[in-house]
């Protein structure tokens, strides 16, 4: 079932026709520019005017449209709703009122176009203006005629936004009968709306929305303005509500009827009113409700009316109940009756419908056919039978922890031994420190039963070592060989070496200074350096003097690739593991691309093999390449456009 | 949830706050106050809105002050003159009630002597040729400019056909094109939108005649069988002249005074 829950609080306010004018006019001196000067290009100003009257016709088509947009269309909504609003609000005055609007906004539409193509003709800004001023002038003018219905709409919203939202399709229960019968007092006995309750007719005059609960539904109940026994063309707006309501709700109907005639009209009037508005009931669930048994009974009434109303429930149009919402008697057994045959009502015609096929179709409630006639009860054990119901009351009844802990002075003085229940392999378990038990096991689990004894054992030895004397002699032997002791300088060295070599690199590494690129670095080296840096390196002081001499040179000159070296400096360094001094060097030589980012010859073969394949197809059919050389513009427009000869000037 | 007529329902069932009058007292007089520090610091087009505004509630002001005065006035009625014979000084104007009605007889000769081509504007502005006519320029080097668009309103009749480009010298556009006037009849002080049958005069130039622009002070004919005119004769009239009173192409639409 769709479920479409109407919001006629959404609509937006409809503004009076001259506020609407000066909304949109003065959006119009907002959004657009407001300064134009005739020296401007007549281009230029058309389009200035052009957007004033384009963004003035597109406003307008906005509002309007939204108008029409946001009141609901009576063709489209439920019924009730679409009835309703034509007993409220005249149907043919409300679809006049939006035609209207529709058309003035085509209107609108037209008149921005018309004028925007005469503006293409324009020729002085004094005539742009005029036909400016000429455009929003119609349009305002168009916008005045809606006067009156701007004004309706506007009146028709804040009702609407009034009316109470009423659920089409949920249990109803509607409350209907003549006025001053007691139908508001029901409703405010039953739900939490407000209903005023006065002791004159027509205190209702609309309808009213409660809501309650039953059976842990939501329930919705709706009290109508009374209704008079008269035609239906007689009825005036306030009983038509009533009807519409009557005609267009599945809901379970209640007629009140006032036995006690304390409303005014007879019952036999009342009773002529539930006939003759009967075929609006339809064979929705019916109750003929007497009310205000408080002042008068069924019985009470002479025998032939008694027998009228009890034919009412024989024939079978409406069953009776009776209720005093003064005494508040027979008010709730009234409800119950109602909601539980609306509810029955409801299934019963889900079930007629074919809807319900799709459903039941997936449903197989299956009944197995008896196998024989031995009975097979459900097994009840006799113990579970001979328990006995705890009952709070009882004194006999089972003590719980809940009492226990009452008696010995409630939560917070007595505290239950929660532990006691515990159901654990030896009972002396229960009341443990550490009685959690992790995957079946706790922590003594993890505990070798054998520690004792290893660490005894461990000492033992110990003591065993010390007695023999294995320890005194590591303290006492001083005698070291020299071999020994070059090595054990030369690893002190080295430690110390390096623990500055790696301070300096931590300075070098701070940014705090001035960078100093590879080269300048290189070119920063003195002699004095070099040699006080391979001071304490036990090379030959000659190789030293010659290094330090290559050094001064390449001052001069960039160092040749190291495949062009002299083979005299070669042979000078034959035997020395100095070609490190080269390499620290920062020399730029070309490296070689193709080999970057590959780590070995195999991965090298693969790639130039995977390369070569990949270009063979293109080389063959001769295409274009990444390395071609490419001309984007063959003439590229700024350098040939114009009369001037080439070469005449840099830039044209 | 409060539904329906909530606000009146809750006023009668609790009733307005104590002050209420008051406030809506100290409410309305403040309100003149306001309204004019209001006028006092509005400027620019706020300003202009709210001075005209105030001015038309003003008149209306003193419109109906001035109705309620006149009730108050004494009406001299035809009762107050004495009966009977009277000497000429004591003849008063008391008895009449309205000025001197001019016959029709007299309002026809004095239109009949005003001139029988006397029109509602007999002076119009010139208008140059160039600002009637836009230049195209032509040919392939755009050298040539023989051609003119007219950038007036223009009428065309029914069965013009456009001649080919070659030889077509004026070009009016289709925007400019107009086949309905706003005719004002200016006994019956009401406003028809007719259409235009031709154009009989333009005083600026007969080829603009010919061209049929439409500017102030154009003679156009317009077909008046909608108004049901009838001729001495009886023979209902479909043709009317009427003279053309605002600048079409400034206003988008053509106004005009039908010369009875």
């Amino acid at each position: 079932m769709s479920q479409t829950l109407y919001n006629f609080k959404r609509i937006h306010p409809v503004p009076s026709s001259s506020d609407f004018v000066d909304i949109v006019l003065s959006r119009t001196q907002r959004k657009t520019p407001t300064v134009v000067h005739p020296g401007y290009s007549i281009g230029r100003i058309r389009q200035f005017y052009m957007r004033k009257v384009k963004y003035t016709q597109e406003t307008f088509e906005e509002k309007l449209g939204l108008i029409i947009q946001d009141f609901p269309q009576l063709d489209n909504v439920h019924p009730f709703y679409s009835d309703l609003m034509n007993v409220l609000y005249d149907k043919d005055h409300y679809k006049l009122a939006l035609g209207q609007i529709n058309t003035a906004k085509h209107l609108i539409t037209s008149t921005g176009k018309d004028l925007v193509r005469l503006l293409k003709f324009a020729d002085s800004l004094y005539r742009c203006k005029m036909l400016k001023k000429a455009a929003l002038g119609r349009m305002a003018t168009i916008m005045k005629r809606q006067k009156d219905s701007l004004g309706y709409l506007e009146q028709v919203r804040m009702h609407l936004s009034r009316l109470p939202s009423i659920d089409t399709n949920t249990r109803t229960l509607l409350i209907c009968g003549y006025p001053n019968v007691g139908k508001s007092s029901f409703m405010n006995k039953v739900t939490r709306a407000d209903v005023d309750v006065q002791p004159y007719a027509f205190t209702t005059k609309s309808l009213f929305v409660g809501h309650m609960d039953y059976k842990y539904l939501r329930w919705q109940v709706i009290d109508t303005p009374g209704i008079l026994d008269h035609e239906l063309e007689e009825r005036n707006t306030i009983e038509m509500q009533a009807i519409t309501a009557l005609a267009h709700l599945r809901a379970c109907v209640l007629f009140f009827i006032d036995l006690s005639e304390q409303c005014g009209y007879s019952i036999e009037v009342q009773l002529s009113l539930f006939n003759s508005i009967k075929p609006l009931f339809g064979n929705r669930p019916t109750f003929l409700v007497m009310s205000k048994t408080d002042a008068c009974q069924l019985e009470d009434l002479p025998e032939e009316m008694q027998a009228k109303i009890r034919h009412i429930e024989e024939v079978g149009d409406a069953k009776l109940t009776r209720l005093s919402s003064y005494m508040d008697t027979g008010v709730m057994e009234t409800r119950n009756m109602a909601c539980e045959s609306l509810l029955q009502f409801r299934v019963d015609s889900k079930l007629k419908g074919s809807k319900i096929k799709d459903t039941l179709n997936r449903i197989n409630l299956s009944v197995p056919a008896k196998r024989d006639s031995v009975e097979r009860p459900a097994f009840i054990p006799p113990k579970a039978l001979s328990k006995v119901k705890y009952d709070k009351e009882d004194p006999e009844r089972p003590m719980l922890l809940r009492d226990v802990e009452l008696m010995n002075g409630g939560a917070g003085v007595y505290s239950i031994n929660l532990k006691k229940d515990y159901l654990l392999k030896n009972d002396e378990w229960k009341e443990d420190v550490i009685p959690e038990i992790i995957d079946g096991k706790n922590i003594s689990d993890f505990i070798d039963p054998e520690i004792e004894h290893k660490l005894a054992m461990l000492e033992k030895e110990e003591e065993q070592f010390q007695a023999e004397g294995v320890y005194d002699h590591e303290n006492g032997s001083e005698e070291v060989d020299e071999d020994e002791a070059r090595i054990i300088k030369m690893a002190k060295s080295i430690r110390a070496r390096k623990q500055v070599l790696a301070q300096e690199s931590r300075l070098r590494n701070t940014t705090n200074r001035p960078k100093i690129t590879t080269k300048m670095r290189a070119s920063k080296h003195t002699v004095e350096d070099f040699e006080k840096r391979f001071k304490n390196v036990e090379i030959s002081g000659n190789v030293s003097e010659r290094a330090a001499g290559l050094l001064a040179n390449s001052k001069r000159k960039r160092p040749t690739s190291i495949m062009n070296r002299d083979d005299k400096e070669e042979k000078a360094m034959e035997g020395n593991n100095s070609n490190t001094l080269f390499e620290q060097r920062s020399v730029s030589v070309v490296r070689d691309r193709s080999m970057t980012g590959l780590q070995n010859d195999s991965m090298y073969n693969v790639a130039s093999k995977k390369k070569a394949k990949f270009q063979r197809k293109s080389n063959l059919l001769a295409k274009r390449g990444e390395a071609d050389r490419q001309i984007l513009t063959k003439m590229p427009k700024h350098l040939f456009s114009g009369k001037r000869k080439n070469g005449t000037n840099d830039y044209r | 949830m409060p539904q329906n007529e909530y606000i009146e329902e809750s006023i009668k069932r609790h009733g307005r706050r104590f002050d209420h009058d008051e406030r809506k007292r100290k409410r309305e007089a403040r309100m003149v106050h306001k309204n004019s520090q209001f006028a006092q610091k509005v400027h620019g087009l706020k300003a202009k809105i709210h001075n005209k505004k105030r001015h038309s509630e003003k008149i209306q002001m003193k419109k109906t002050i001035k109705m309620h005065d006149e009730k108050s006035a004494n009406q001299k009625t035809g009762d107050a003159v004495p009966e009977g014979a009277v000497p000429a000084y004591l003849l008063d104007r008391e008895g009449q009630q309205r000025a001197k009605i001019l016959s029709n007889m007299i309002k026809q000769k004095r239109k009949e002597k005003a001139g029988k081509w006397n029109v509602p504007l007999p002076k119009v502005r010139g208008i140059a040729e160039d600002e009637t006519f836009r230049v195209i320029k032509t040919g392939k080097q755009k050298t040539k400019s023989w051609k003119r668009l007219v950038t007036k309103a223009t009428f065309i009749g029914e069965g013009f056909t456009r001649k080919p480009p070659k030889y077509e010298r004026f070009i009016r556009p289709m925007a400019l094109r107009y086949k309905k006037a706003n005719v004002t009849h200016p006994e019956l002080k009401a406003t028809f939108q007719l259409p235009i049958i031709s154009v009989k005069k333009n005083p600026q130039s007969p080829m603009y005649t010919q061209l049929g622009v439409l500017t102030k002070g154009t003679i156009i004919e317009v077909n008046v069988s909608e108004l049901g005119l009838v001729t001495t004769g009886g023979k209902v009239v479909w043709g009317k002249y009427a003279q053309i009173t605002n600048n079409p192409e400034n206003d988008g639409c053509i106004n005009s005074v039908l010369l009875v």
